[in-house]
């Protein structure tokens, strides 16, 4: 069968078989198709291997405004000059007559010692009959002419000076048939389309990659009993350290993990039982001054646990099971593995069922749901949780082992003074890590370059 | 989290009969990380509530209870003896009025046993020495320094040779000059009197908390160790020479107690804490039904002593063990000896009802509605730069909400508007095809006692026939379709947008946010080639009114 083509590509291939190159302008008047009509038709072909387009670039140089100026009076240094040809002039005389262009003018004149300075008087020396840059001048006059054809030294004095010379890069396209595209028999019929060609991508508005993750771990603890709530990020040091037992002296909170709002301290904390409380636990585990003013100063939140925590001790439930999810943040270097601002999940459970087997298990349906089957619990230690557990997965691409959600149960220390009598367990993690393995991402920073392409081209059902 | 470096070998000689594997697969349940390995070395990470296992003695110890090698508590065995006292003067109170200290003799020192002590020494300054200002250790060679010795203080023009030096220097100089004088100096404030300790012959030994002197430099001729701990506080200072006292037990040194007179100090007793736990809370806590004898043996795995009382258990824990606050802890040493690969997750069903937040939901359907509209969703920090908020834009930079020292300049100040943001996600996408359409929600944050966080709303349009009209249609359509709210548009101006292309956003007849064109000087800062127009709106003010 033979190949059909749309109208448009039969107009190009016929013009350019009786002439083999041409630039897009000129199959616009031989076709009489639109500029765009050509653009398409050129691709098209392109695509299709017929027709080959060579670009190539080309310098056009025009007289910027002080270009034009030099052009109608003269260059500054040749009407220094020319007061000069009837005699010494004074300074000051030659400042009135030539005004700001003074300066430059005398610059040049006295580097190429075309003028004589003494103590009263500026006088003339020996000079060239064409100075420097008056012939590119004459040469390009009002037009726009292509670079090769000016003589690049004399050019070069005058590209260095203030809007002299503007400069234009043109691409020129030139069309020429594919040897193949030469032999082709184009029929006449019209009407046929070609149905087997390469058509254009349509970018498909959605929402982020990483958003799909995060409401995909949204909607899976919400099946599994799990409530929302939220909370700001913006916290102060007692919700984000205090009541989860972290000291004050605690290196975590200092300047280069934490970031601390500037001169920033809440007011208002939490009640007064509460402050009491809290601040008894930490002078007799951690013998040390706890001090009020520490506690108040706002952080931008390093985990999600304030939020919940401040909900449970805010409605000491017997039964609960409620997550949190959002944007956290440490003090850290930006690099392919960390992110200054990442999101979080964090929940907790509250009730009877609140066993570490059980945290474990709640773990283990949780991935399976994300697709990760192959997991296993390590210990580990975090400050406001025990026992403590770090959950391990296998990623196959990687070949490795990798770190993902850390739990535990919340100390005694933490629960006891803020009235929370039913044991807790929590976890928590970051999402982008997961959401890395789903996109097969080796650098975390993709996720808010918001770079169009990765945007518009990232597969939205994994 | 710290790290160290381990040697299988070593840690096969340290316990018997056990073999590299059995090592390494027990690694992880003692809690530590292997972060790299490379044939006999392992890179682990440990946790900085455990810095006996900055040694490969510690982590023997702890890998010996595991595999059920030697299991029970580790006692300390000091000889009584009087030759080793220390005098405290009172002029110390003020400023580190603490002293403790350990002999250790008779121990096989190599430069791998001086190497691990140095960085077990530097994990506890970091750690519980909280940069040595709660408490710092100096190890010392005993058989250079003549005993008693005094612990007092002395003015800043006294003068010693400093440990790694041979001229001798005042205290000021070494504040002044040396690495560690001048990190570790503004610990002591602008006293005059600084602490130092001398021996009998008024031989300078050491200048807590910043350096040893030079005299008594451990070196691999070293047979015999005395160790000092000074601190503002008794109790770190205890903690912190147990964990060194117990280290270098197992290194196969006989320890002999130090006298320590004056002031509120006392000679230290390594006394260690008796704590109970029930079985009861054990069980319901991990999900387990373990005998009492059991869990015994799990508690003595974790290198605890543990006897049946009543129907408690009674714990031992060692005086290094300062972990353990109380019976939860007691509870994961449980956990621990019983071996977490041995933990079988288990699954209850949910008796509650699980719901997403009413935000979220509102968000998400909004995220729908804009996506219809065919605007890609970007995400952008809540912290960012001034350059992006303010020098790009001509915007006005008042009462900007600033974090302190932070390690990237492009995350020092939070946003109170996210359309800079998209403007700056177009400049990076010039080469990309156009129309180029972008939207966000997401907080945004402004000053008010101490702190307000709002719902923004923004979009971005760019195409060569971007316009007031189009941008406008799309926002009305958003607001109607999503939420049945109609808008109205107020002229105004704003340094972001073009004189002219710019209104104010009005629900209920009040203002909740700026439409228009795009400056086109701002344009022009970011490089973008064509027409720009944009929008943002505060959510917070009429769809969550309550937030």
């Amino acid at each position: 069968m033979s190949q059909v083509f749309h109208d448009i590509e039969k107009k190009i291939i016929n013009s350019l078989k009786n002439n083999p190159k041409q630039t897009p302008e000129s199959l616009e008047k031989s076709t009489k198709l639109s500029p765009d009509q050509i653009r398409r038709g050129i691709e098209w072909l392109k695509l299709k291997e017929l027709a080959i387009i060579d670009e190539s670039k080309t310098s056009f140089i025009s007289l910027g405004k002080n270009g034009i100026e030099s052009l109608q009076k003269g260059l500054p240094e040749r009407r220094l000059l020319n007061f000069l040809k009837d005699g010494p002039k004074k300074l000051s005389e030659l400042q009135k007559e030539l005004g700001y262009i003074f300066g430059p003018a005398m610059g040049l004149a006295r580097k190429n010692n075309w003028v004589q300075a003494s103590s009263e008087e500026i006088s003339i020396q020996n000079f060239p009959s064409e100075l420097p840059g008056e012939k590119t001048l004459k040469k390009i006059s009002n037009n726009k002419i292509s670079l090769n054809e000016i003589d690049k030294n004399d050019l070069l004095g005058l590209m260095k000076r203030p809007d002299f010379i503007i400069e234009d890069i043109i691409t020129t396209k030139e069309i020429t048939l594919t040897d193949s595209a030469k032999l082709l028999e184009i029929s006449n019929f019209s009407g046929a389309i070609d149905v087997e060609a390469k058509v254009p991508q349509v970018f498909v508005a959605k929402t982020h990659p990483l958003k799909d993750t995060i409401n995909e771990i949204r909607e899976i603890f919400v099946t599994l009993g799990f409530s929302e709530i939220i909370g700001n990020m913006t916290q102060s040091s007692f919700w984000n350290f205090d009541a989860l037992f972290t000291p004050q002296d605690h290196p975590a909170r200092e300047l280069q993990d934490t970031f601390y709002l500037d001169g920033i301290s809440a007011k208002k904390i939490a009640n007064f039982e509460q402050i009491k409380k809290v601040s008894e636990s930490h002078k007799k585990n951690w013998h040390y001054h706890w001090d009020i003013n520490e506690a108040r100063k706002m952080v931008l939140r390093t985990h999600t646990t304030c939020v919940t925590i401040k909900h449970l001790a805010e409605n000491r439930l017997d039964e609960a099971r409620v997550f949190s999810l959002g944007r956290v943040f440490r003090n850290e270097k930006v690099s392919y593995k960390h992110l200054v601002e990442f999101n979080q999940i964090e929940g907790v459970v509250v009730g009877k069922d609140a066993t570490l087997r059980n945290l474990m298990g709640i773990q283990r349906e949780f991935y399976k749901r994300i697709g990760i089957t192959k997991i296993k619990f390590w210990p580990t230690f975090f400050p406001y949780t025990e026992p403590s557990l770090q959950t391990m997965v296998y990623n196959e691409r990687l070949g490795k082992w990798i770190e993902l959600f850390g739990m535990g149960i919340f100390r005694p220390e933490v629960t006891k003074p803020l009235g929370i009598s039913k044991p807790v367990l929590a976890w928590g993690g970051g999402i982008e890590r997961i959401a890395m393995l789903k996109y097969e991402l080796d650098d975390v920073r993709e996720f808010y370059n918001n770079n169009l392409n990765w945007l518009r081209s990232a597969t939205k059902c994994q | 989290m710290p790290v160290v470096e381990l040697s299988y070998s070593n840690l096969q000689k340290l316990i018997g009969k056990v073999t590299k594997k059995q090592i390494s697969d027990s690694l992880p349940f003692l809690g530590l990380d292997v972060e790299s390995e490379d044939n006999d070395l392992v890179r682990i990470e440990y946790s900085p509530n455990r810095p006996d296992y900055s040694t490969n003695f510690g982590i023997a110890l702890g890998l010996e209870g595991l595999l059920g090698i030697k299991t029970g508590a580790i006692k300390l065995n000091i000889k009584k003896s009087n030759k080793y006292r220390i005098s405290v003067k009172p002029s110390v109170s003020k400023i580190r009025p603490f002293v403790t200290g350990i002999v250790a003799k008779n121990g096989k020192i190599d430069d791998k046993i001086i190497k691990q002590l140095m960085v077990m020494q530097e994990d506890l300054h970091f750690g519980i020495g909280r940069k040595r200002k709660k408490s710092s250790i100096g190890i010392h060679d005993l058989d250079k320094i003549t005993f008693p010795l005094v612990y007092t203080t002395t003015n800043r023009n006294h003068k010693f040779v400093p440990l790694n030096s041979d001229a001798e220097i005042s205290i000021s100089e070494i504040l002044n000059t040396v690495n560690v004088g001048k990190e570790y100096g503004s610990l002591l404030g602008n006293s005059s009197q600084v602490p130092i300790i001398l021996d009998t012959n008024q031989k300078t030994i050491s200048f807590p908390p910043i350096i040893n002197a030079n005299t008594t430099t451990v070196t691999t001729k070293t047979k015999n160790l005395f160790v000092e701990v000074t601190g503002i506080n008794k109790e770190d200072a205890e903690d912190m020479l147990s964990v060194i006292a117990t280290i270098l037990q197992s290194a196969g040194f006989t320890l002999e107690n130090v006298q320590i007179f004056g002031l509120k100090n006392s000679s230290p007793k390594f006394e260690q804490k008796k704590i109970s736990v029930n079985p009861n809370l054990a069980n319901q806590t991990l999900g387990l039904d373990l005998s009492t004898s059991k869990i015994i043996s799990c508690l003595k795995k974790s290198r605890l002593g543990a006897v049946s009382k009543g129907k408690n258990i009674l714990c031992t824990i060692p005086a290094y063990r300062f972990d353990i606050f109380g019976s939860m802890d007691l509870v994961e040493e449980i956990a621990l000896g019983y071996g977490i690969q041995n933990l079988e997750p288990t699954f209850s069903p949910s008796q509650t009802i699980g719901q997403t937040n009413p935000v979220s939901n509102k968000l998400k359907s909004l995220d729908q509605i804009m996506i219809g509209l065919g605007y890609l969703e970007a995400l952008n920090s809540s912290l960012t730069s001034k350059r992006v908020l303010y020098d790009m834009t001509g915007r006005n930079p008042s009462k900007i909400l600033s974090v302190l020292d932070s390690k990237s300049q492009e995350h020092t100040i939070l946003r109170n508007s996210i359309l800079p943001e998209l403007l700056e996600n177009l400049s990076r996408n010039i080469h990309e095809s156009y129309p180029q359409k972008l939207f966000e929600t997401g907080s945004v944050f402004s000053l008010d006692d101490p702190i307000s966080e709002k719902i923004n709303f923004s979009g971005i349009s760019t195409h060569k026939d971007a316009n007031f009209t189009e941008i406008k249609s799309i926002l009305q359509s958003a607001l109607k379709i999503g939420f049945g709210i109609d808008l109205e548009t107020k002229a105004t101006s704003d340094s972001l947008f073009e004189e002219g292309r710019c209104a104010t956003v009005i629900v209920n007849s009040k203002p909740i946010g700026v439409i228009g064109e795009i400056n086109s000087k701002v344009i022009e800062n970011y490089k973008i080639q064509s027409k720009v127009v944009g929008f943002e709106i505060s959510l917070s003010d009429f769809i969550f009114k309550s937030s």
